[in-house]
């Protein structure tokens, strides 16, 4: 893989969020894509007639009913006749939409892209027939027949990462402490809740070792990103030097057996999410990054349960393997560590309506990158870069994006 | 007559909106928040082919644990797979004596009502002997207490004589 056109630079130019929450009973998907598109239209300071493109990201036809739901995305905000595509990749989707923006705009497609993305996972169905529709997600012939479910899969990889490295469940709890903790200076958040690390451990045993506290809930809530050329910026945005410019100079994209049965045994097996690996080197190699812990100003992990943030942290290199926890303890990755991570709050603190998180950990970096995150969650801008990991399954897809700033 | 023609509603209600710190000079969809909920009911049955691994499930049936083993680099693939992943040859079937190790699990308190089974509900992945790669499935029959499961303890494919909602019931493990 060699990008061969270093002339051809892709730029984030805005984003916009339309709130995350357990129900958005005020509307639907369509409603709340036409809410963050108008946020990323006059963030960007563009216009949608100028855009050539649109992106839409989405994981289930299940909890809307619709299928093509994008169709009527990118009809209601004005975009027929321009070309639109679907990327779908579960709990991935919203990383790899960015990526399929990087990919268009590099290889000349168009020179611009809006990517819409949501999901209506809130309470339109029952919680259990909404975990049944998740579950659909793993292997239906193998492993959903055997009662399998997302949490009941990610407990069996923490208990191997507890029994090989000493991780603890007090660790897995900050985690959660800090990404409740850090959602509560984003007023767009479904989550925020300042707890302690007692709380998490004596709140309600879901899995073994994963309570209540530890797993991210279903949202509702809508994000979209822009992204262009510079040539196209400087004409058709009323921003492009006004707000700090920042480039999208990395993307990585990698994968694994869909069943973790399947997994290479007994390395990495289902200790670790070799996807994650494969696709952070590639996005490390594209953005120059040597040093993950210093070359970042933070980092938006995906934490859909927090043993999994722990586990991606030595996935990204931020540590080496089975030494998450420890860091974690010592504050590493708290807002003031070395390398803050989800000061969005993530998907515990912030919300995982699926096809949206991933471009709302985009709109986290852009946010941060410019210094126009709420003050209590601004992180100090040194190597003025951020990062997003971005995951489907049980690190089945995952998709790792880079964002710098260039002052 | 009137809203009760609609067969299917279930509420009319006015939403709050849900950004107000957003729009400090009143609600931009102040004339939209007038909101209906109807009941949409969806119900399917499928008639599911298992493919090229229907076999696992027919010798399931006699109580017999078969899988496939690549006919060109030798993996045995625990769930079976009719082509080799690792390097693109059809395999051929071939029988597991069924006894393995546990190599990891998780224990559940809760489950989605969804799955029908009894709680605590042990899912574990287990190492078959025989075979490369790791299989999925419940663990049963350990004792009064999930505190005598441990990784490491010798597990065995066990078989039930009830009907069951699916050929993949038709097993599980236990201790061995």
């Amino acid at each position: 893989m060699e990008v061969l056109d270093k002339q051809r630079r892709v730029y984030v130019l805005g984003g916009g969020i339309s709130k995350f929450a357990a129900e958005r009973v005020d509307g639907n998907m369509r409603d709340w894509i036409n809410e963050a598109v108008l946020e990323a239209l006059e963030d960007s300071g563009t216009k949608i007639e100028d855009i050539e493109h649109s992106t839409t990201s989405y994981f289930s036809d299940h909890f809307d009913k619709q299928l093509k739901a994008g169709a009527i995305f990118h009809d209601n905000i004005g975009m027929c006749p321009k070309p639109n595509v679907r990327v779908e990749g579960g709990g991935g989707t919203g990383g790899l939409a960015i990526r399929n923006a990087y990919a268009y705009i590099k290889a000349g497609l168009c020179d611009s892209m809006i990517v819409f993305g949501s999901e209506n996972m809130g309470r339109c169905v029952p919680s259990d027939v909404a975990q049944q529709f998740i579950a659909l997600a793993s292997d239906t012939d193998w492993e959903v027949q055997v009662a399998g479910f997302y949490i009941a899969y990610y407990a069996i990889m923490m208990v191997a990462h507890m029994e090989k490295y000493g991780t603890k469940e007090e660790q897995f709890a900050m985690v959660s402490v800090k990404n409740h903790r850090n959602a509560m200076s984003n007023p767009k958040a479904h989550y925020p809740m300042d707890i302690s690390v007692d709380d998490v451990m004596n709140s309600k045993m879901i899995t073994y070792p994963y309570k209540l506290l530890d797993n991210c809930l279903l949202s509702d809530g809508a994000a979209c990103l822009v992204f262009a050329t510079e040539d196209w910026a400087k004409k058709h945005s009323t921003a492009w030097g006004k707000k700090p410019t920042i480039e999208l100079t990395g993307t990585g994209c990698g994968t694994d057996f869909m069943r973790m049965a399947d997994r290479p045994y007994p390395e990495p097996g289902i200790l670790h999410f070799r996807g994650k690996q494969a696709g952070a080197q590639q996005a490390y190699k594209m953005a120059g990054i040597k040093d993950p812990l210093k070359d970042f100003d933070c980092f938006e992990v995906h934490d859909a349960y927090s043993g999994v943030e722990l586990v991606s942290y030595e996935d990204l290199g931020f540590c080496k393997p089975g030494e998450s926890g420890k860091l974690t303890e010592k504050g590493v990755f708290d807002l003031g560590g070395e390398l803050p991570t989800n000061t969005s709050g993530g998907l515990i603190g912030f919300g995982h309506p699926v096809g949206a998180t991933g471009l709302a950990q985009g709109i986290e970096v852009l946010r941060q990158l410019r210094q126009e995150a709420h003050p209590k969650r601004q992180v100090e801008l040194n190597a003025k870069r951020g990062g997003m990991d971005s995951h489907g399954g049980t690190g089945t897809f995952c998709a790792i994006n880079i964002f710098e700033r260039r002052d | 007559m009137g809203i009760d023609q609609i067969k299917n509603l279930m509420e009319v209600f006015t939403a709050e909106d849900p950004m107000a710190f957003q729009h400090p000079e009143g609600d931009p969809w102040a004339d939209f928040r007038e909101v209906m909920r109807i009941e949409l009911k969806m119900d399917f049955t499928y008639k599911h082919i298992l493919g090229k691994y229907s076999k696992f499930f027919i010798e399931l049936a006699n109580k017999k644990f078969v899988t496939t083993a690549c006919k060109n680099c030798g993996k045995v693939w625990a769930i079976p797979r009719p082509l080799c992943s690792d390097c693109m040859s059809i395999t051929s079937w071939k029988e597991l004596p069924g006894t393995g190790t546990l190599e990891s699990y998780s224990v559940s308190n809760f489950v989605p009502s969804f799955m029908k089974v009894e709680i605590p509900y042990v899912l574990a992945i287990v190492k078959l002997d025989g075979a490369d790669t790791l299989f999925t499935h419940q663990l049963r029959n350990y004792g009064d207490s999930t505190d005598a499961i441990k990784t490491g303890m010798k597990v065995k494919v066990a078989y039930t004589d009830e009907q069951v909602e699916h050929p993949m019931l038709l097993m599980h493990f236990e201790p061995a």
